[in-house]
């Protein structure tokens, strides 16, 4: 045993495999200790983007310093892009009757081509020709530049509750900055929210141990299901081979995924739990397990030891175990090692076809992906929504293949070199 | 063998590039042909007479369908999903996109002889110009003495008495305004005369029927009814090819990827008494996409103009610099005039008790639902606190909102609502951290079909509601036709439905199907109420509004029954709703209805109702 895990760890693809997936399965399992915050509660918004909220009247309230930077060029460079400058004289040569054409190409600068714009801009000038899509751009684009240029600050008022009159609370000057670690109340979505206001990476977290658990349950069932009806129709033969063979003929004739989808859609929502699905999951994956241990233990009937124990009387069940079982079982591993990729894969799909889980009791991936996509997230830009789901499914995917194709080096003796 | 294993894989690579090859020029020549398409379409136009004609001429459809002139084509999206089952207005299931007949009827092929005006809550002259009502409640609608069928044969009154008399012979779904009608007559050619019955007096009842009724040509319908033997059934199922309408559209092609109808260049209502001209679009043309998302793409793309679909986050392509628009400029972007509701089944245990029912109300966070799942297409339930009034200030004006404000849930009172239940005696006894009721865990399914994703997503947050509070809510999601069994059949505990929503008769209507006792007993099929809600009360009062004009006393009897919905809570409303999506690219075609533009055109996607007014306005954008 030994022996075997010393030979095991000193093939390369086993133990990449076996780093990825031991970093994943740390994560998942320390990541909670760290941020003890429901994954399923619905703090942010629809689909925010990735970063640090800071409360805004927390900003005003706390203390601030002065800083020499001139914000008016720090917010054009980030606020007016070279389009919006374009579009800006567009308008200007186009549809506005009193600007000059020289003034237009006399604003080379940006500030130049802002301050001119908002000095013409009107929106009741009729545009003509233009379509109203065009026309609500010009009016969004002046609500978002109208007081860029401005360098006078803000005064902050709030309505007195018993009086009704505005009162001052504070006046802010352009130049006045606040350290962010000195406001009260912050929030950090480091892969943003999804369409819920779930914090992605708490879910993510929440979700990859859910599939993991579903994956190994469904590898479990699998493989015990492939493995048990494998070895009594390899060794006993006869009549039960004939019928375990024609039954597994059967599932693998019929592609497993559809009757999958059969089974989860006949179980009903409601009775759709996590684990349920993973059971379900491994019901209809053994075949192809149960086959390949079926033709390795016809292979292994007629060995002398097995005939050896025969003779001496052994009972049936101490044979296939003794006998026959530690021969596949460096094959049996690495086939229940793919036999929890695909069930987290399997899970994964069923729930992106909304056959899944229930959403609001567990997160898994599969249903990340599936409400990502409900609300077309690749469509409105928001990457974080779908992106880590996929890399996390791919990561663990692929460190189980890498491990399994490590195996099979170590133990194939047609690969070994 | 080898050396032949290598040669069968290079011809086998050779047929594939050839193959690709000839694919490839293949949809080259397609697009190629479809100038000339176009210009074989107008002779097909012509009448034909030989069945044979007939024939190639559906083909050319067919072919010019493929690639229609996108200048003289508005594509619509979100209106149709599936393929056409028939052209039948007196069927029930048409799955037809130019075929719906409720309160505010799709006219581009059948018309009706009002339509209404969600902007203003007032019928338009259509087939009729206007009607009369008298004293003694009798109505007299006068029709457009130029409106003629595609045939070119005059409308008249005797069309409208048949329409009316069908659908009672019929027993079809509008039969049952003949609870409220006693009889439709013709007094002479171009004037009906409706009677209401006098037992059953209810005047938004027939006003309902004017927008929404399609008036169907005797001559051609009675032949069908001939034709299948008149036998209900079979009439009702009919397909009526040879359907002959009067709106300014016909039908040109349909199969299951497109439903295109094509500008009829004859139709009346180029007459001055009606639009003086003909719709601008020469097709119109329904692309059906397999689900939200590739009818988004689509639309993103320019590829259609018109969308009804939802469509989350929609400012983010305008943000892209594609050129679309919504009917509002602004957050919530559409009209919103129905309450998507999450009905309650007051026939099962647990959810019989109010406190339950009220509990889950208070515990729903309304505000993530409005910005989440509505992606804020919707006004905020603290703007608009909760009642059986939609949004709108006409509705709003109906209540005194002041007697309401002590009854009105916030949304998000988890503590109050736990308060709530165990005061009620509903407690958790066992320690599972469910709550029990009569000594059995209350757990229930909120249901809604699979795929319709804001409802899905707002159901998901009233499931995290009642888990919040002890309630072992889970979602359950079904196709579209369980959904309409169950809830017509009463087999679920939770389920989200749309109860009316802007029509002339409402919110009478909805208050009606929302509170009215249901004769229907368990299992059988109820027509309104599909919660089994019961309550004599509310039932005096819904029968008494209709009858009564006086406004002040109006607005008494409104706010009573609004004090027993937030009291009793039959079902609690989960979000408001836009109508319709009324989303615009304006790639190809401008001058769509905008709220501001003066026009008074609703955001009725250009389809139903008035709004097939804004056809008459388009025009193409410059390149």
């Amino acid at each position: 045993m030994k022996y075997q895990l010393q030979l095991v760890f000193k093939s390369q693809k086993f133990v990449t495999g076996f780093v990825i997936f031991a970093a994943v399965f740390l994560l998942i399992l320390f990541y909670p200790l760290l941020v003890t915050k429901n994954p399923l509660e619905m703090t942010g918004g629809l689909f925010y983007k990735p970063g640090t909220y800071v409360s805004v009247t927390d900003a005003v309230d706390t203390q601030s310093y002065k800083i020499n930077k001139d914000v008016v060029t720090g917010k054009l460079t980030k606020s007016v892009t070279a389009e919006e400058q374009q579009l800006m004289r567009d308008w200007l040569l186009n549809y506005c009757p009193e600007v000059k054409p020289e003034e237009v190409s006399d604003a080379k600068k940006a500030y130049d081509i802002i301050e001119l714009w908002l000095q013409y801009y009107d929106k009741t000038v009729e545009m003509e020709g233009a379509t109203k899509a065009v026309k609500n751009q010009y009016v969004r684009l002046y609500d978002k530049v109208e007081n860029i240029l401005e360098s006078e600050g803000y005064i902050v008022s709030r309505k007195n509750a018993e009086t009704g009159e505005m009162e001052e609370v504070a006046a802010i000057e352009t130049k006045e900055f606040v350290n962010v670690k000195d406001i009260p109340n912050r929030v950090t979505f480091p892969l943003g929210t999804d369409n819920f206001g779930r914090d992605v990476l708490t879910e993510l977290v929440a979700a990859t141990r859910t599939s993991l658990k579903i994956g190994l349950l469904a590898g479990t069932v699998a493989t015990a299901i492939g493995l048990t009806l494998g070895l009594l129709a390899g060794y006993v033969g006869g009549m039960i081979d004939n019928v375990i063979t024609f039954i597994t003929n059967m599932f693998t004739v019929i592609p497993s995924f559809i009757i999958l989808i059969l089974i989860a859609s006949g179980l009903g929502q409601a009775g759709r739990g996590a684990m349920l699905v993973a059971v379900v999951i491994g019901f209809t994956s053994w075949p192809w397990t149960c086959r390949s241990v079926r033709a390795q233990t016809i292979s292994l009937r007629n060995r002398d030891h097995v005939n050896l124990s025969k003779l001496s009387g052994h009972s049936l069940p101490r044979i296939v175990l003794t006998d026959i079982l530690p021969y596949v079982a460096s094959y049996v591993v690495m086939a229940y090692i793919l036999q929890i990729a695909s069930g987290i894969l399997s899970e994964a799909q069923l729930s992106m076809i909304g056959l899944g889980p229930s959403t609001n009791k567990v997160a898994t991936l599969g249903l990340m992906m599936n409400w990502a996509m409900q609300f077309q997230a690749p469509l409105s830009g928001a990457w974080w929504a779908f992106i880590p789901v996929v890399l996390s499914i791919a990561m663990i995917s692929f460190s189980l293949n890498l491990m399994n194709t490590g195996l099979d080096q170590v133990f194939n003796p047609q690969l070994r070199e | 063998m080898k050396r032949s294993k290598h040669l069968t894989a290079i011809l086998l690579v050779m047929i594939l590039t050839v193959t690709s090859l000839f694919a490839g020029c293949g949809k080259k020549n397609t697009t190629d042909t479809s100038a000339d398409a176009t210009t074989s379409e107008a002779t097909t136009t012509e009448p034909t007479q030989a069945a044979t004609q007939t024939e190639t001429a559906s083909q050319d459809a067919a072919g010019v369908a493929a690639s229609l002139p996108r200048e003289e084509t508005l594509y619509f999206a979100g209106q149709q999903w599936g393929a056409i089952n028939d052209y039948n207005p007196f069927s029930s299931n048409s799955n037809n996109w130019w075929i719906e007949q409720n309160d505010d009827a799709r006219v581009m092929v059948y018309e009706t002889l009002f339509m209404y005006n969600q902007n203003d809550g007032k019928l338009y002259g259509l087939l009729a110009t206007d009607y009369e009502q008298s004293d003694d409640g009798v109505f007299t609608i006068h029709l457009n003495k130029d409106a003629h069928w595609s045939d070119g044969t005059t409308v008249t009154a005797e069309d409208v008495v048949y329409t009316f008399d069908a659908h009672k012979r019929l027993e079809t779904n509008q039969s049952s305004m003949w609870t409220y009608i006693d009889s439709v007559e013709a007094s002479d050619a171009s004037t009906v005369v409706i009677t209401p019955n006098k037992e059953n007096y209810n005047p938004l009842k027939i006003l309902e029927v004017l927008p929404k009724l399609y008036i169907v040509n005797k001559a051609q319908m009675s032949q069908l009814e001939a034709d299948n033997g008149n036998d209900k059934d079979k009439i009702k199922t009919a397909k009526n090819e040879n359907l002959i309408a009067s709106g300014p559209y016909k039908p040109y092609y349909d199969d299951e990827t497109k439903v295109v109808v094509i500008r009829d260049d004859n139709y009346w209502g180029q007459a001055d008494s009606m639009w003086g001209k003909l719709p601008v679009p020469k097709y119109l043309a329904h692309n059906i996409y397999i689900d939200n998302n590739a009818g988004a793409v689509a639309f993103e793309q320019g590829e259609v103009d018109m969308s009804q679909q939802f469509m989350s986050e929609v400012w983010k392509m305008w943000e892209d610099d594609k050129p679309v628009s919504t009917y509002l400029d602004e957050s919530p972007y559409y009209e919103c005039v129905s309450l998507p509701s999450a009905i309650f089944n007051v026939t099962k245990s647990g959810l019989d008790q109010v406190a339950v029912r009220k509990a889950l109300a208070m515990a729903t966070d309304y505000e993530q639902i409005a910005t989440t799942a509505m992606s804020g297409y919707t006004p905020l339930m603290s703007d608009s606190p909760p009642a059986l009034m939609n949004p709108t200030d006409t509705e709003r004006a109906l209540i005194d909102e002041a007697q309401l404000k002590d009854l009105q849930w916030q949304g998000k009172q988890v503590d109050e609502a736990k308060a709530l239940l165990d005061e009620a005696g509903i407690k958790d006894t066992d320690g599972d951290g469910y709550r029990e009721y009569k000594g059995k865990k209350i757990e229930f399914t909120v249901q809604c079909p699979s795929g319709w994703t804001d409802w899905n997503s707002a159901l998901e947050m009233v499931a995290a509601a009642g888990q919040a509070i002890g309630l072992d809510v889970t979602t359950l999601w079904t196709t579209a036709a369980e959904w309409t069994t169950n809830y017509l059949t009463g087999n679920f505990d939770v389920i989200m439905y749309t109860y009316a929503g802007a029509s002339i008769s409402n919110p009478w209507t909805r208050c009606f199907q929302t509170m009215h006792s249901t004769p229907a007993k368990d299992g059988e099929n109820a027509s309104w109420n599909y919660g089994r809600y019961n309550n004599p009360e509310a039932d005096k009062i819904i029968d008494e509004i209709p009858t009564v004009t006086e406004e002040a006393k109006l607005k008494e009897l409104y706010t009573k029954l609004n004090k027993i919905y937030l009291t009793d809570l039959p079902c609690f409303a989960l979000m408001y709703r836009p109508g319709l999506f009324h989303t615009v690219n304006e790639s190809v075609w401008t001058g769509f209805p905008q709220a501001d533009d003066g026009s008074n055109v609703p955001p009725t996607v250009l389809t139903d109702g008035y709004g097939i007014a804004g056809l008459y306005n388009l025009t193409l954008a410059a390149k």
